[in-house]
């Protein structure tokens, strides 16, 4: 096991840059998760981590070596695939031996790794089938079990659930997790589904356009996105935003919205009296207004999921959802108030959007 | 009378006609390479004969040389086809798993390869094989051929190579395979069906070539199957149809099964390589 | 650069890394560049050159070659015969292939036999079925004569191959016959991958059969059909063993095409200068409907970007 050190990294395809100058830690033992839109560069910079990529300019430093110029067959590193790549020419136990048979190990050795591996991953009657002959959810096992025969320094996982249902997605999860914790081998797991990197992460990354916004544990990004990207990609449904102007008075700093409807915020946030802001407030924390205060707003649509109740309306002629736990009977076209607590209110700067 | 059923009769009756041009050349081989020499030209002409002579064939092959004519189109085919594949394949899998300068031009190499018939060459390539001094050799014969048959071998490899997934090889590398070892342990194996397909066609296409065949090849010790059997026609004053007929019979007949045989991989491998 | 050893090693084993790929096409681009791309230049060079009566070139002569053959009128009679062979085959190819390959698509019983025998003829090479045809044209005992006889259609047998108008005529019926196959072929790759939705909801939408076909398929099938034509216009266009093998461009010429007069002019005339120039002729015409092939396979392509194109990171 060892750290991973990225450190601006680039990577360019031709005329295309795809990366744009990458720092990343990645500390021993860690799960971390990029996770980020397609096209985002999170895969480009996982395959330059396996050394399937060449590096186009910076390093990449697996313990405390350099392996910009090592191949990927020599750097130790176990990576799951994202439509498994498991060898349909081979058993499952010849797929999940392959590896330690390419290292001439000896047969008992591998005989033992292998079924150990497969105990875990529940594979153990599967041992003599082919690829072919299994559920998604067992090829993604195999797949797995792969990478568990070989100890390696890291793992590396490229999207591994997005082939499987719904269903099979959060068993799962909760398995990778669950080894994780079990073996502690430091981990890189790419996916695009802001769920999966919430709830798997110890640290997650968040990338777009070649670039990290910000990294963090699950619950700093979700509390204190650094700008507008991460405030909207993480979160379900995502975070209302509202273009606004900041202003103060003698009652403390407020946000104006178009049509006048003026919001309170904390006083402390930065920013001058007049700025262009994005006002931000995530669905599940509207509450429904007492009496005459809060903003009055027409409800549109609403979906009870169960859990809780999503309404959809307008605010400031802006679309807007807001998520109660408790049970309303709302009806189309009913008017409610709603009222932001101004401790989870996010503000940030149209230009930049950068946090303020 | 059920859709299904009614919608077949139609379908069949207006197949038929062409059904009846398609198979007529083959009862055409067999009735006359079966019929004693002098039912070749009785007036009025007809289908019908007296016996089934099945000596035609013995007679034929030894009075024409088929056994000899034969020995070369195979030795062509195969050599043809070994040459063609050896240099195909590790075209096809530069093209299919790197990107390089360069690529899209040998793609539309390949493609104006493939477009030029040897009949417009074929003026320039007998001197050049007078130059060679390979004019009555065979392996002149085996080069051009396998060269006319680069571009295709090449693009049906390719197609296929496309379709094994790049990320076995890399999952290979992951495992600790060299390049080498995951093309001989991963890649190759996956890739056999696609070559033997492919050997087949090339095969196919050099058996039944004409133009080369018989540009390059002076003497009738040399000439290929079509070449030999299309000697015993050209320029002579009585021809020996029933002999010509058990030729065609025994040169085509073996392919032609084989060939249906594989029609759709064919059909596929250009839906994949030529058409897209 | 931390380690500029290692960075030296990077940037030799990234260059090697670079030209592997060029390594592995190097010996197929050779053997394609000696056979096909070298008697190009030498047919220009050919083509410059007086020949002697026995077939020697004697020098330099220029367009002389180009100017006799403009004025070959055989030369005119089997370019217009060309025109009229490969537009009268591929014409007639198609307008038999796109019903056939329709039926194939369809289900019905006995479809899988229906297909053999609709590709029967891509079986056989050209040689064997020309050779196969002319015996069953003869005109005394041939057996198409035989059926027509015995059906009572005709009384007495046809010489098929001794005019040039009837030769010609047959020629071209089985050059249709055997441009089928392969023509069905693409056209029915086309319509199995045209999208059955499309159907559904024009049915849904009220469309009779004829509508479907007039503005589904046939529009969903242009880029196949484009190609059909182009491909078998290349093929058609260059094709020798049919006519050669027939009637070898005669009575008198009169099945001559370029590719058989050429031939003659080549091997049996020794007028190598004259068949050079020919040669090239053919060539430019062929590079012409290559680029037109080309342009075609490429806006295909520019419509469903090529797989290897992916710069993105998700497949």
């Amino acid at each position: 096991m060892s750290s991973v050190t990225i450190r601006d990294v680039k990577k360019r395809y031709g005329a295309m840059q795809v990366l744009h100058g990458v720092d990343l830690e990645i500390r021993d033992r860690e799960f971390v998760v990029l996770v980020g839109p397609s096209g985002c560069g999170k895969s480009t910079l996982l395959r330059m981590i396996a050394g399937l990529e060449s590096v186009s300019s910076g390093d990449i430093i697996i313990g405390d070596k350099v392996v910009n110029d090592v191949p990927a067959k020599s750097r130790d590193i176990a990576m799951v695939f994202q439509n498994y790549a498991l060898y349909p020419h081979m058993s499952v136990y010849e797929n999940m031996s392959f590896s330690l048979r390419l290292r001439r190990q000896a047969k008992e050795v591998i005989d033992r790794k292998v079924r150990e591996a497969a105990e875990i991953l529940n594979l153990g009657k599967f041992l003599d089938r082919s690829p072919r002959q299994l559920s998604g959810g067992q090829r993604q096992r195999v797949a797995m079990g792969r990478a568990l025969v070989r100890d390696p320094q890291v793992f590396l996982f490229d999207e591994p659930l997005s082939n499987l249902d719904a269903k099979l997605r959060v068993v799962m999860r909760t398995e990778i997790k669950a080894l994780h914790q079990r073996l502690q081998t430091t981990s890189v797991y790419v996916t695009h589904d802001q769920i999966e990197a919430m709830t798997m992460a110890d640290r997650i990354v968040v990338m777009n356009g070649g670039k990290i916004e910000q990294i963090g544990s699950p619950l700093e990004l979700y509390d204190t996105p650094a700008n507008l990207f991460v405030a909207g990609f993480i979160g379900s449904p995502s975070m209302n935003f509202i273009e606004g102007v900041l202003g103060r008075d003698a009652g403390g700093a407020f946000v104006e919205l178009p049509g006048g409807v003026r919001l309170a915020v904390p006083t402390m946030a930065s920013g001058v009296a007049g700025q262009k802001v994005v006002f931000g407030a995530r669905p599940e924390h509207c509450a429904l207004a007492k009496g005459d205060a809060g903003v009055a707003v027409q409800v549109e649509v609403v979906e009870p999921t169960g859990a809780n109740i999503q309404v959809y309306t307008k605010l400031a002629g802006t679309p807007f959802c807001a998520i109660f736990a408790e049970r309303h009977e709302f009806k189309p076209g009913q008017t409610i108030r709603l009222d932001f607590p101004a401790d989870k209110i996010h503000l940030f700067d149209v230009e930049t959007g950068a946090r303020l | 009378m059920n859709t299904k059923l009614r919608k077949s009769i139609f379908y069949w009756v207006l197949l038929l006609p062409l059904a009846v041009v398609n198979i007529f050349p083959f009862a055409v081989m067999f009735v006359t390479a079966v019929r004693p020499r002098d039912e070749l030209f009785v007036y009025p002409p007809t289908w019908g004969f007296s016996e089934f002579r099945w000596e035609n064939f013995s007679e034929m092959w030894v009075k024409t040389n088929f056994g000899g004519a034969l020995m070369n189109s195979l030795y062509v085919s195969i050599t043809a086809t070994a040459l063609a594949l050896l240099l195909a394949i590790p075209s096809a899998y530069a093209m299919s798993r790197y990107r390089f300068a360069g690529k899209g031009a040998y793609r539309i190499f390949l493609l104006m390869t493939q477009m030029m018939s040897p009949i417009v060459l074929v003026l320039g390539l007998f001197r050049l094989m007078m130059t060679l001094g390979l004019v009555n050799d065979l392996n002149s014969l085996v080069i051009t051929y396998a060269a006319f048959n680069l571009a295709f071998t090449i693009w049906m490899l390719q197609s296929y190579f496309n379709s094994i997934p790049r990320d076995l090889e890399e999952a290979a590398w992951m495992d600790g395979a060299s390049h080498l070892t995951s093309l001989v342990r991963i890649f190759l194996p996956l890739a056999v069906p696609a070559m033997v397909v492919t050997a087949i066609f090339t095969f196919i296409n050099s058996w039944n070539e004409f133009v080369l065949a018989l540009t390059m090849m002076r003497s009738s010790n040399d000439f290929t199957l079509p070449v030999q059997i299309y000697a015993q026609v050209a320029g002579r004053y009585q021809v020996e149809w029933h002999h010509v007929m058990a030729g065609t019979v025994l040169a085509t007949v073996p392919v032609a099964i084989v060939f249906s045989w594989l029609q759709r991989y064919l059909i596929r491998g250009m839906a994949l390589g030529a058409v897209k | 650069m931390t380690a500029p050893k290692a960075g030296a090693w990077g940037k030799m084993a990234n260059r090697i890394q670079k030209s592997v790929p060029m390594l592995m096409i190097l010996p197929s681009l050779l053997l394609a560049v000696l056979i096909i791309g070298y008697p190009i230049l030498d047919l220009a060079w050919t083509s410059s050159q007086e020949v002697s009566r026995f077939g020697k070139l004697i020098g330099f002569i220029g367009w002389g070659n180009f100017a006799e053959v403009f004025a070959d009128p055989l030369f005119w009679e089997s370019l217009s015969r060309t025109g009229i062979w490969t537009l009268a085959v591929v014409a007639g190819t198609l307008v038999i292939s796109m019903p056939v390959a329709m039926i194939l698509n369809d289900d019905f019983y006995g479809r899988g036999v229906a297909r053999v025998i609709v590709m029967l003829p891509w079986a056989i090479s050209l040689t064997m079925t020309a050779v196969v045809w002319r015996w069953a044209l003869n005109g005394r005992s041939g057996l198409l004569n035989a059926t027509l006889m015995q059906a009572g259609i005709i009384d007495q047998p046809i010489e098929w191959l001794a005019t040039a108008g009837t030769a010609f005529i047959v020629e071209i019926l089985v050059g249709i016959l055997v441009s089928i196959p392969f023509t069905t072929t693409i056209l029915l790759g086309g319509l199995s991958s045209m999208p059955q939705d499309a159907y559904e909801a024009a049915v849904v939408d009220g469309a009779t059969g004829w509508h479907q076909f007039r503005y589904i398929t046939l529009p969903l099938m242009k880029p196949f059909i484009n190609i059909a034509i182009v491909l078998n216009v290349i093929y058609v266009f260059n094709s020798l063993p049919i006519i050669w093998v027939m009637t070898e461009g005669g009575p008198a010429n009169g099945t001559d095409i370029l590719v058989t007069y050429l031939y003659k002019l080549a091997f049996r005339f020794g007028q190598l200068g004259k068949a050079a120039a020919i040669s090239l002729v053919m060539f430019g015409v062929l590079l012409i409907f290559t680029i037109l092939y080309v342009a075609l396979i490429s806006r295909n392509d520019a419509d469903d970007a090529a797989p290897e194109a992916e710069v993105d990171d998700e497949h």
